[in-house]
């Protein structure tokens, strides 16, 4: 079958990709400092002779392009090596805090997308109707407002005066503090994720709304559509069936880009909610040259938008079936 | 007997830079099982008159006023849910361009076949055949290929037997055809004109022909109506109007490309109006070689000249008598 070749070739080309990313991060890392003197800049006890013996324990007295092959040969391997903060390995690391992140992301992803739909479609029917300046106003607000004002008033209003949901972290004590009164594990998970969600979902809404809006102004001018209701067909069949799938191409093509990008987090909603995210732990290690850390996240999340790309180009196909892959 | 009676419509497009009155006081009847040519330049308001039927004006048009008496009820009255039972069932449209009138993302058999369980409500398999049954009807070859392949796999021609067939699924009483033949080409258009015209004649279908094309009109067409910038200027049979016409008529019947005569092509002078700002008077006045300061001034009624014949003209008493 195509697709699978189509698959195959695009896998392949991602291989030359991904180690120019990797030359390209090393070679920035480096240019940034020397981690050790960061590690140990607070601490006025330590020696030289003490700060080269790390630098021979983490292999960073090496040649770069030595450390370098080093690195890759473990990368090959799927081994990102150990944190230079307190030694664990960066794979436990990451799938920590990546299955966090990835929680929020998706489910605000997919909620903008899915409420985006009927937004989208009711604007562009009732264009220039009070309907449709009151969804582009909120959807325009929701992207206007600083992540770090807009997530801090929702602490200061629904957690600390209204005391209705936890304002930090994935998860509580459900024992300790009872969410409405209910002590129950997923009830606590979900009521961590309310805040974050909303801010993140308003955020991305406007993109949304904004790009399926103009899709079906376009769409809904066409033959097509004037000629599936001059055969009687309904009205939603016209616009959910007939209209939405040809207007919902650049949709997906957002859709595809956040999925890819989610992965780097979203670092100033992850640090207002303590959100135990990759967004968060990536920020941590940039600042702190935590250089495995650095090159595992960076890695993980260049794979994951080059798959992300992948997938949507084979969506536009599955669409469209005027756009052949090969 | 009438099947479709239209009387004193006036559809209206409410656009920013004014009301654009494309079909302004219009009346005329549709008798049954007749073919009837629906005459005028782009922009006379052909297309709107048959969407203003189906109730499909796209925004920001509107019916504004009139009757449209179909089958004894009025259309105009009706609720949209009441009126999409009629799209497609008892009153079918062919578009003009049968590329851009398919969806380019549905197979030939899903699009045509949701149309019948619309209407219908049977399952998808007899659906199917009804469809495969009815492009055997427009001679498109093996249909049982094509219901299962995208529009983009066929060529125009194809596409309008396949448009045709959309029309014709549930065997309506009234078919418009909107300029069927003009994205075309010519060799084409003849197989269309002729299909339409078998498929006409077979069924015992009401056609109603909207074209620019007099050529179409004397080979298809009992009688006509002739169209311009929103008002009716002729109505009439086949005969009369070609020997006695309206000056309007006159000129697009001059304006048909002959291939036994080695003349240049003749145009009529001057473009369609502004219809924002139509005309005064006579609304052909300004490019009518015959206007006079009467023309300017009052508009000219819809007189019975005899013979079923209408005219809109104040000197058509004249012109015939020079004719």
């Amino acid at each position: 079958m195509g697709f699978v070749k189509y698959i195959i070739r695009r896998g392949i080309y991602m291989i030359p990709l991904i180690i120019g990313i990797s030359i390209v991060s090393f070679l920035v890392m480096y240019a940034a400092g020397d981690p050790i003197q960061i590690a140990t800049a607070g601490n006025p006890g330590i020696t030289e002779a003490q700060r080269d013996f790390l630098r021979h324990y983490y292999g960073l007295d090496t040649p770069i392009p030595a450390q370098y092959v080093r690195w890759l040969t473990h990368f090959l391997q799927g081994d990102f090596g150990q944190s230079l903060y307190g030694g664990r390995p960066v794979n436990e690391i990451i799938s920590f805090y990546l299955f966090e992140t990835l929680k929020l992301q998706l489910i605000s992803i997919f909620l903008a997308f899915f409420i985006s739909i009927p937004a989208g479609i009711y604007s562009a029917l009732k264009q220039r109707s009070a309907a449709d300046y009151t969804i582009s106003g909120i959807s325009i607000a929701g992207v206007s407002l600083p992540v770090f004002w807009f997530g801090i008033v929702l602490i200061i209003v629904l957690s600390y005066h209204m005391g209705l949901l936890p304002s930090a972290g994935a998860y509580g004590s459900p024992k300790l503090w009872p969410v409405f009164g209910i002590s129950d594990p997923t009830l606590d998970a979900l009521a961590h994720l309310v805040m974050p969600v909303t801010v993140l979902t308003l955020a991305s809404l406007a993109y949304n709304v904004r790009l399926l809006r103009a899709g079906m102004l376009e769409v809904l001018r066409q033959d097509y559509v004037m000629a599936a209701r001059a055969s009687g067909i309904s009205e939603r069949k016209v616009l959910y069936k007939y209209s939405l799938k040809n207007a919902i191409t650049p949709l997906i093509t957002l859709l595809g880009l956040s999925i890819g990008a989610s992965l780097a987090g979203a670092p100033l909603t992850e640090t207002v909610f303590s959100w135990p995210g990759l967004g968060r732990a990536y920020v941590n290690a940039v600042s702190k040259l935590d250089f495995p850390l650095i090159m595992g996240t960076t890695m993980i999340v260049a794979i994951m938008i080059l798959v992300a790309n992948i997938i949507t180009d084979l969506s536009y196909a599955w669409i469209d079936p005027r756009i052949h892959i090969d | 007997m009438n099947l479709l009676e239209i009387s004193n419509l006036k559809t209206h497009f409410f656009t920013e830079a004014g009301v654009v009155k494309a079909v302004d006081d219009v009346s005329f009847n549709v008798e049954k099982g007749c073919t009837l040519g629906l005459v005028g330049e782009s922009g006379s308001g052909k297309s709107v008159t048959a969407q203003s039927v189906l109730r499909i004006v796209p925004k920001p048009g509107r019916i504004v006023d009139g009757k449209i008496l179909f089958d004894g009820e009025d259309l105009v009255q009706k609720k949209d849910g009441e009126m999409q039972r009629y799209r497609g069932k008892r009153i079918s449209l062919i578009f003009q361009d049968p590329t851009s009138s398919l969806n380019p993302l549905f197979t030939i058999g899903n699009q045509l076949s949701d149309i019948v369980i619309q209407h219908d409500k049977v399952k998808k398999d007899a659906a199917i055949e009804t469809v495969i049954k009815t492009l055997k009807l427009t001679r498109l070859p093996d249909p049982e290929e094509a219901i299962r392949r995208y529009p983009h796999q066929f060529s125009g021609g194809m596409k309008q037997r396949i448009c045709i067939a959309r029309a014709l699924l549930l065997n309506p009483q009234l078919l418009f055809a909107d300029e069927p033949t003009t994205s075309l080409d010519v060799t084409i258009q003849a197989q269309i004109i002729s299909l339409l015209k078998d498929l006409q004649k077979d069924i015992g279908m009401t056609l109603v022909m909207i074209t620019h094309d007099m050529g179409v009109v004397a080979e298809m067409c009992k009688c006509v109506v002739v169209l311009y910038a929103g008002h009716v200027m002729e109505i009439g049979p086949i005969e009369t109007i070609f020997e006695a016409p309206h000056p309007y008529t006159a000129a697009l019947l001059k304006a048909v490309p002959r291939l036994d005569q080695t003349r240049k092509l003749i145009s009529i002078p001057g473009n369609i109006p502004n219809l924002i700002t139509p005309p005064t008077g006579c609304r052909f006045h300004p490019r009518c070689e015959y206007a006079v300061a009467l023309c300017k001034e009052k508009k000219p009624p819809l007189e019975d000249v005899g013979g079923d014949h209408f005219i809109s003209c104040h000197r058509w008493r004249e012109l015939r008598r020079g004719a």
